[in-house]
């Protein structure tokens, strides 16, 4: 749901929360990364930084420069001031991705998941499909591959996407681990509630995993292109779209990515229009799957 | 130039307040825990209050020093020597070349912090010199600094006998007991009444399974509101969850039933709600507290949290120096 006014909530003494609603919709995405944009142009004394998340703000202020009240004041009027979001056409790159869905190591996590931690736990593919009353594995795969996604936000770990589906058709929704996982492999592809994650290193996690990347997302010895100015590839406003691979192609790109000859396919040349976006989903049917 | 002999236990170069301005692309901010007793530590020795020296958590290090210069320990007690010779803590302290400086464990306190005139100097890395050690950035090749490593430092003038007066000091508790300023939010409205009123009249235990990143705590079971258990599947479907958002540093992060304080080093964003923050005000405490050890937390206003933000700044300054 969109609020009708945002809710301005504080995080100890140095932070703001602005809340714009409570769902994962490109439009609250936009008002964030919006009110971040604007934050910057205007220079706003005693902002430090902003980090927009799918449907809020978050805002490290300076109290000895600005107070929390007087802060509010400042956003409620930028806020106000964009009256309208049709207008706003944002640069997006388009970055495809070869990823191996069912994968071994994805088996290999929950397997040891499954001994160590959770006998009871169903198997992540099967467990989203039948969740989202999907016929088997197989089509969750083709809804799970079958849109681009939206990086809403970068967190958690430094350059993790937050990302969301652009098709409603292939919105899906799972529950996050509890307790979480121990391991997961760098490159691993996830879901939690209704976003979808790329791993960047080894580790621990919560979202029900089903697929892997070759291509790094972070990378601190920068060896491929996109990561020259910066040890992380995405920013907010990307999008993302999953290519199948095979195995061999699987090993092969690795390869080439440990080498620094991996070229990756990144599209620039691209706008999202939030209008143009309106027309197209009011077009589809949202009950259909593919 | 610093040798390290040994590197104690994840002993790390810190600045503060540390990476600013890359939450938006997940890099925390990391910087020194306690930096009440970070910015003392660097006033000692004649430092900007910022400057980079280390954070020794637990065990510190062995450190050989190559040219004569001045130094200052502060937090924890780590039982510090120059070759032997006890060294006070609060105080500045002249070393000469060759000296061998040896920390051992933190007898009182958590985390002990060596500041060097000149301050040290490694890389900095998104403008910052403190180190992000799990993430493998910042400080010295990414991680806590190691055997064998020179640590290069600064040239700084500053003289011996600097003290820090008693009053200007944290006052580190011996009965393991420690009560921590919270303020209320930013979802506070996810806890129903009982589970507020638990959270502040019950003792916390910090976990051992903490670290600069979060603060794990063991205590009573939280209960929540309406629309915890009434919400969009967006959101997850754990009472806790939230659709994913920006944390504060210092949240008191909800994982399902585990409360863990999102420190330092902790994630920029995620799908657990957070009832409350510790304001920076309390920060040190946090820094000076050993697994096992109990908080108990109560609130104040954001208002009263920024009056003791700036009554800690003001502190940590020449001011406190005699």
């Amino acid at each position: 749901m969109f609020y009708d006014e945002p809710r301005f909530l504080p995080g100890g003494d140095r932070f703001m929360v602005i809340e714009f609603g409570d769902e994962l919709n490109l439009e609250l995405n936009f008002r964030g990364q919006g009110l971040a944009q604007l934050i910057g142009e205007n220079k706003l004394k005693g902002i430090i930084e902003t980090a927009p998340f799918f449907a809020s703000i978050l805002i490290h202020y300076d109290p000895e420069t600005i107070a929390f009240d007087d802060l509010q004041v400042e956003m409620t009027r930028l806020i106000a001031s964009v009256t309208t979001l049709d207008d706003v056409e944002l640069n997006s790159r388009l970055i495809y991705f070869p990823a191996v869905y069912l994968d071994p190591w994805s088996s290999e996590a929950i397997d040891q998941y499954i001994e160590k931690i959770n006998p009871n736990k169903e198997r992540d593919p099967a467990f989203i499909a039948k969740l989202n009353h999907l016929t088997d594995e197989a089509q969750f795969v083709r809804v799970h591959s079958g849109t681009e996604y939206w990086v809403a936000a970068l967190g958690f770990w430094p350059g993790t996407p937050f990302m969301m589906p652009l098709d409603p058709r292939c919105r899906l929704f799972a529950p996050k681990y509890n307790p979480p996982r121990t391991f997961t492999y760098k490159g691993t592809i996830g879901m939690g509630g209704g976003a979808t994650a790329i791993y960047p290193v080894d580790g621990p996690g919560g979202y029900q995993i089903f697929a892997r990347t070759p291509v790094p997302i972070w990378d601190m010895k920068q060896r491929l292109q996109p990561f020259k100015a910066a040890p992380y590839l995405l920013r907010p406003t990307d999008r993302m779209k999953f290519i199948h691979c095979s195995l061999e192609e699987f090993a092969a790109i690795e390869r080439q990515c440990e080498e620094g000859t991996y070229e990756m396919n990144v599209v620039g040349y691209q706008k999202i229009s939030l209008k143009r976006y309106r027309e197209w989903v009011a077009t589809l049917d949202h009950t259909a799957r593919f | 130039m610093l040798e390290v002999i040994k590197p104690g236990l994840e002993t790390s170069i810190q600045d503060w307040p540390g990476r600013y301005g890359f939450l938006n692309v997940g890099f925390p901010w990391s910087g020194p825990m306690d930096a009440w007793s970070f910015r003392l530590a660097n006033c000692l020795v004649g430092n900007a209050p910022g400057a980079a020296a280390l954070e020794c958590q637990f065990i510190g290090p062995t450190l050989k020093f190559h040219r004569p210069t001045v130094i200052a320990l502060t937090g924890a007690e780590m039982q510090g020597t120059i070759d032997g010779v006890p060294l006070p803590l609060w105080e500045s302290i002249a070393v000469n070349a060759g000296a061998t400086l040896e920390m051992r464990f933190a007898k009182t306190g958590a985390r002990g912090y060596l500041a060097i005139a000149g301050g040290i100097q490694n890389e900095a890395f998104f403008g910052s010199r403190a180190t992000f050690h799990k993430g493998g950035l910042g400080g010295m090749e990414g991680h806590a600094i190691k055997a064998g490593q020179t640590i290069p430092v600064g040239v700084g003038a500053s003289k011996a006998g600097r003290k820090v007066r008693l009053s200007a000091r944290p006052p580190l508790v011996t009965d393991k007991r420690w009560q921590v300023e919270v303020v209320a939010g930013p979802n506070d409205d996810w806890i129903d009444a009982a589970g507020h009123a638990r959270f502040l009249a019950m003792d916390w235990k910090l976990s051992s399974k903490s670290d600069r990143g979060g603060f794990r705590l063991e205590g009573p079971e939280w209960t929540f509101t309406h629309r915890a258990h009434h919400k969009l599947p967006e959101h997850g479907s754990d009472p806790a969850n939230i659709v994913d958002h920006g944390y504060p540093v210092g949240a008191i992060n909800l994982a399902g039933q585990t409360p863990i304080i999102l420190v330092n080093d902790g994630p920029s964003g995620g799908g657990f709600i957070n009832p409350y923050t510790v304001p920076q005000c309390a920060f040190w405490k946090l820094g000076q507290s050993k697994p096992g050890e109990t908080y108990r937390f109560h609130v104040i206003s954001v208002v009263e949290a920024q009056a003791r933000a700036r009554a800690l700044t003001a502190l940590c300054t020449e001011s406190s120096i005699e």
